[in-house]
């Protein structure tokens, strides 16, 4: 060593001679530090202290607590998940569902399967509200005038106020949404009978008050029918979203897939036809779709009454496209009279009339759509609303209190209504968060939130649901029927009001039990109760109500501007909920805003581009509405319409400004204003009793400006380029699906034909155990996006913001592919979940530089997190793009939310690749659980989060090595197909063709 | 810097390294930095197993009633030890030498608690009678954790004990322990290494599949 020493130490000294003829400085110091100490010795002590320093940082583990129950609950063990029955409250449908704690709190909502309305699926809202529950933005406390307060001195002081109230004469009104709770209506109607003039005034924001109008004026009583679409053999959507947005998505779902499932021969379908004027969930599905402008929507209701009468004649070739469309129509109808259904989801009275008129004679009352025991999901009065309003102007309300509604928010002319409610005596709000018409009241009573609480549902005649806490609420909030008790002065627990109602009047509906108490306890364990329905008397049909019909709707030069709800959004009251703004509406795959769609040629005659912002100015509205949106060409939108969602512009939606992760070049996710989309309600329309959703006379004018919109599927086209067609395939056969016509004849018709190429890998692998595998049913999935927040919620996934999105970098494991297909001049919408396919050759397993992505024994391919280094090779080689990167640390610092994550999935950190697992902590539990029983794991005890929630069930997991599977049953069907076979990937997932009702035999046939 | 610098300086960090690795495999006392073999922390009440496992001869599970239907086996709450020390608040020869001592000086015998069981009773506030006292505040029993793993580590007891693995086999003769100790690596290498030889020896005479996958522990 010494040897060395001297030669470098002379080398050196040559060099520091050098560097000091180079520099003009040379302290002293410097020549006693490069005699004795140069750089590279202090490289090397560097080196070693720095070493010496890491090993000393390794200390021991850290210390943890462990803090058992003093007394310990016998139903809950620490560790193991434990159940409840409810039922949901995203939407007034009222789904059953189940409810997943884990050590005091809810992780993960679930359908419930024996609930006869959501038969065991959830859509996206659904599987959300366990996120709203853990909001630090509901309001803790009771407020008044600002100041949040006790209950005690509410009660006080509103008594106090209702007491002078009480001896005026001006009148109170409660305005709330649909009310399908027995308990809160009876309260309600006692509460409001204490007072001269107490009226309850029912209005929804996505209003259903035309068919509940029209079926009084043409049956005499003013019901929402039950629709019953498993009954129906020809299906008309009239503007009707009920796979996506209409009255009860879940429920239709389920019941329009039963009688699509193909199965005997001939195969059963239903026949679906869709006449819309904008490309909804539902007419992507359909047989056939057929587009209109809502202007023409009653003359060609009116038309097809008319033919279905025998009043007109048929029409003969060359007549307008709309006879013969509608000649088409009838003769469909006619052929399946009694078990046809045609429903119309616009909210004016005209239409629903003419459409009652249609069932009636088409005899489908009583059969596939039921009024004597009809739906009570919506109860709105809008003619009630606009008396109300009217009262507002007029001074004569002295107490106004709103429940479940937002009137400043959802209501045209929002800004005024709020300007009207500050001089209104007292406003009394039971709002969850201060949002804008909260604002407005002096006592802002909070209620919690649905799964803290108690309550009672009955949503359609004789199914009655309990709704029960799952943790004890988190707020200092109380039941609106506490309250309301409270200021009758009989206060009473909310528990107590519903034992009593159910005693009083639920409990004589049934006869399975006869004491109450056991009656309570099975209602209370099944979350449900079927009991007898409240039989609603239906008059005669009064055919002249619907001749008189008389279109409110004038025609219009300019663009016709629609207002719909969003699937993941609906009336905007989930507005604050991160993960509805993140999942990409199922048609335009645009998440956290909304926009206005116009079509290609719309577009290009007003040269605009996605993103542009444009100003709508809606002429006939006094005072003129103007509306600033980004525009999004969507295909398949009707030329002269333009369609911009709700539920955006929601005040208290400022909070996303920094969802996103914070760093150099990341943009927040609200707009300029501060908050997510634009409020498109000043642009509805109330006006003789109906709340409308179009416009006529509506103008475009360009803005200059622009707005990026996150849109999640970028790829336009998946048409072969011609350098690699193989001369046989135009399209890439990712997405499959055939003619009823062409099915019937050939049970494989679209599934493809199998390619075989070169593989270098054996030709299968052994799987001695269990061989996990999945397949998706194209033909059941309505691209409505329940898996997708299923998913979030039962994996962690954490929320990425609007900038992330536009990086392509959103985190869902499961993503829904929406492909376009051109057919016969018009549009169809095909949706394909996609996850990991577990693939046997798995491309990315191989070229992990640490093996963190491996193979297990029974088919997983797994996802290693503590190994990953994030290299990101895996992403790079798989081809079907489904493994997630995370490329920042998602924030997770709010406790209270923190509360929503599943204890059995690790979160990940920086770094670390993700994607589905095929919910493996789900597989090892139910393995576990039959170990532990000495059993074999059931056939369907094993449900992913993805299954599990889907309304159509078009998802199913099993065991493939398991002869009796349902999964291996439909593996072998001759409709099933891999994705990208051709590729020798071999993966688990399948899916199975997509179906439709057409008479083609060849032409549609594996169509990507 | 000279080759032969540069080649001695990574044979010592190797020497160096493997040194460490394999001292610990022969040493019960040394371990690598994260190896909390022989951890044996005080307890908030010095609970002694030897007392009740031990000499009283209760089942593991008895207390411990997680282990065999969930993931944690849990640590016992507190109306679990109530379950008898409603009735046993000091050792029995202390009781037995104030009832004699009673008896002699005709008086009622006057009620002894263990300073131990005083903690017990005053975090579930009880009043000297043993019935919950109304004015005071129930506290918590924090326990410190013994066995830990990290957090992208899952344990599942319940795969284990319906394997019919004793308890002792992973924890040590828990029922001589006065305070309980860590007797085990709880390192990966030690769990497959016997993930490995239950697979190719069986359990007590029963086969058993052990997993050996990743995602068995890593999900």
């Amino acid at each position: 060593m010494s040897h060395a020493t001297t030669e470098r130490h002379a080398e050196k000294s040559r060099l520091m001679s050098d560097f000091h003829l180079n520099t003009a400085e040379s302290s002293a110091d410097h020549d006693t530090v490069a005699s004795s100490f140069d750089r590279r010795e202090f490289l090397r002590l560097a080196g070693f202290t720095f070493a010496g320093v890491a090993l000393t940082g390794c200390e021991q583990a850290r210390v943890e607590k462990a803090i058992p129950y003093l007394i310990k609950p016998e139903e809950i063990t620490p560790g193991k998940a434990y159940w409840y029955a409810s039922t949901c409250a995203g939407c007034n449908a009222g789904c059953g569902i189940l409810v997943k704690n884990r050590d005091g709190r809810p992780i993960k909502i679930e359908g419930n399967p024996d609930h006869p309305i959501s038969c065991g699926g959830l859509c996206a809202i659904g599987q959300a509200q366990l996120l709203g529950l853990y909001d630090s933005q509901r309001l803790a406390n009771p407020m008044i005038n600002g100041a949040p307060t006790d209950w005690q001195t509410l009660d006080q002081k509103l008594m106090d106020r209702l007491k002078e109230i009480r001896t005026g004469n001006k009148a109170v009104r409660l305005l709330s949404g649909s009310l399908t709770s027995p308990t809160a209506l009876a309260l309600v109607k006692r509460f409001l009978a204490s007072f001269k003039d107490g009226k309850h005034v029912i209005y929804d924001p996505v209003s259903r008050s035309g068919i509940l109008e029209a079926h009084e004026r043409t049956h005499g009583i003013r019901v929402l029918p039950r629709y019953r679409f498993e009954r129906a053999d020809v299906i008309v959507g009239v503007e009707a979203d009920f796979l996506g947005t209409w009255i009860s998505p879940v429920e239709f779902t389920a019941a329009y897939r039963s009688g699509r499932t193909l199965e005997g021969d001939p195969p059963q379908c239903s026949y679906h036809v869709q006449i819309e004027s904008r490309l909804s969930l539902t007419g992507g599905r359909a047989d056939k779709r057929y587009a209109i402008s809502p202007s023409d929507r009653v003359s060609l209701l009116k038309g097809l009454l008319s033919l279905l009468e025998g009043k007109t004649t048929r029409a003969k070739p060359g007549e307008s496209s709309h006879m013969l469309f509608l000649n088409e129509l009838a003769d469909r109808l006619r052929s399946a009279r009694g078990e046809s259904l045609v429903v119309c989801g616009s909210n004016d009275v005209a239409s629903q009339m003419l459409t009652n008129a249609i069932n009636e004679v088409l005899g489908n009352y009583g059969k596939t759509l039921d009024v004597q025991s009809p739906s009570y999901q919506h109860q709105s009065n809008d003619k009630a609303l606009e008396d109300l309003l009217a009262d507002l102007r007029g001074e004569k309300i002295g107490a106004l209190f709103i429940h479940g509604v937002n009137p400043v928010y959802d209501l045209p002319g929002g800004k005024e209504i709020g300007e009207l409610l500050a001089g209104v005596p007292l406003v009394v709000s039971f709002a969850e968060r201060i949002d804008e018409t909260a604002h407005r009241a002096a006592f802002v009573c909070p209620e919690p939130h649905p799964l803290s609480s108690w309550s009672d549902t009955e949503a359609v005649a004789g199914v009655v649901s309990l709704t029960q806490p799952t943790i004890a609420p988190l707020e200092n909030t109380r039941a609106l029927t506490e309250s309301l008790s409270a200021w009758l002065g009989k206060p009473s627990s909310v528990l107590g009001l519903i034992r009593e109602e159910w005693r009083t009047t639920v409990f004589s509906r049934q006869t399975m039990e006869k004491n109450f108490q056991s009656f309570w306890n099975q209602s209370v364990h099944d979350g449900f109760a079927v009991v007898a329905a409240r039989q609603h008397r239906k008059g005669a049909f009064d055919s002249r109500s619907a001749r008189n019909v008389v279109s409110t709707a004038a025609q219009g030069e300019r663009f016709e501007l629609v207002l719909y709800p969003k699937v993941s959004m609906g009336d905007g009251r989930h507005a604050h909920n991160a993960w509805l703004q993140e999942v990409p509406d199922p048609i335009t795959k645009v998440t956290w805003d909304n926009y206005a769609i116009i079509s290609d040629v719309a577009a290009n005659n007003l040269r605009l581009a996605s993103g542009d912002i444009i100003r709508l100015t809606v002429a006939d509205a006094d005072p003129a509405v103007t509306l600033e949106v980004p525009v999004w060409i969507q295909p398949g939108q009707p030329d002269s319409v333009v369609s911009v969602a709700l539920g955006y512009g929601r005040k208290g939606t400022e909070r996303f400004a920094k969802i996103g992760p914070q760093w150099l070049e990341g943009k927040p996710s609200v707009g300029p204003d501060g908050l997510v989309g634009v409020n498109a309600a000043p642009a509805l329309q109330l006006l003789d009793g109906q709340l409308l959703y179009e416009r006529q006379g509506v103008r475009i004018e360009k803005t200059g400006r622009q707005q990026a919109l996150a849109c999640t599927q970028t790829y336009q086209s998946i048409d072969t380029p011609p350098l690699l067609a193989q001369g046989t395939e135009a399209r890439r056969p990712l997405i499959r699906y055939a003619t009823l016509a062409a099915y019937a004849a050939n049970p494989s018709a679209g599934s493809g034909p199998e390619h075989k190429s070169q593989s270098m890998w054996p030709e299968q692998h052994e799987y001695k155990g269990a061989r996990w595998g999945m397949i998706v049913d194209l033909n059941a999935c309505t691209g409505c996006a329940a898996c997708v927040v299923s998913c979030q919620a039962e994996n962690n996934i954490p929320v990425v913001g609007k900038d992330e999105v536009l990086r392509n970098r959103e985190l869902h494991w499961i993503r829904i592919d929406r492909y376009f297909v051109d057919h016969d001049g018009d549009l169809d919408v095909a949706h394909q979940p996609m996850m990991c396919q577990h693939c046997d050759n798995a491309p990315c397993e191989t070229v992990c530089p640490v093996l963190a992505t491996v193979h297990s024994e029974e088919g997983l391919n797994q996802q290693v997190y503590n190994r990953c280094v994030g290299t990101r090779y895996c992403a790079n080689n798989c081809p079907y793009k489904i493994r997630r990167f995370n490329w920042f640390d998602y924030a997770h610092d709010d406790a209270k939310q923190n509360m929503v994550l599943n204890p059995d999935v690790t979160v990940r950190s920086r770094g670390i690749m993700e994607k589905c697992s095929l919910c493996v902590q789900r597989i090892l539990e139910q393995k576990i659980e039959a170990k532990k029983n000495g059993k074999a794991v059931a056939d369907g005890a094993i449900k992913t989060a993805c299954q599990q929630s889907c309304p159509a069930q078009a998802i199913v997991f099993g065991d493939m090595n398991d002869p009796a599977s349902l999964v291996k049953k439909k593996m072998a069907d001759r409709r099933s197909f891999n994705i990208l076979a051709e590729l020798e990937t071999r993966p688990s997932v399948g899916y199975m063709t997509m179906v439709r009702n057409r008479s083609e035999q060849t032409g549609e046939t594996s169509h990507g | 810097m000279k080759q032969t610098n540069v080649i001695t300086l990574l044979l010592l960090v190797g020497l160096g390294f493997t040194a460490l690795t394999l001292i610990q495999a022969f040493s019960q006392s040394y371990a690598l930095p994260g190896n909390n073999i022989g951890y044996e922390p005080v307890q908030p009440i010095a609970y002694s197993h030897r007392l009740h496992a031990g000499e009283l001869g209760i089942d593991c599970k008895f207390c411990h009633t997680g282990a065999e239907i969930s993931r944690t086996a849990g640590i016992p709450s507190a109306n679990v030890c109530m379950d008898c020390h409603r009735f046993v608040t000091a050792p029995f020869n202390q009781v037995r030498a104030e009832d004699e001592a009673a008896v002699k000086e005709q008086r009622k015998p006057r009620r002894i608690v263990s300073p131990e069981l005083q903690k017990l009773y005053t975090a579930l506030g009880l009043n000297a009678e043993l019935q919950r006292d109304p004015k005071a505040k129930e506290t918590r029993i924090t326990w410190v954790r013994v066995h830990l793993l990290p957090d992208f580590a899952y344990f599942d007891h319940r795969a284990h004990v319906s394997a019919s693995l004793d308890c002792q086999t992973c924890h040590g003769e828990v029922q001589t322990m006065e305070r309980v100790r860590q007797v085990s690596d709880l390192t990966m290498g030690w769990c497959v290494n016997c993930h490995r030889s239950s697979n190719a020896l069986g359990v007590k005479g029963k086969p058993v599949k052990a997993s050996t996958d990743c995602v068995t522990c890593h999900y």
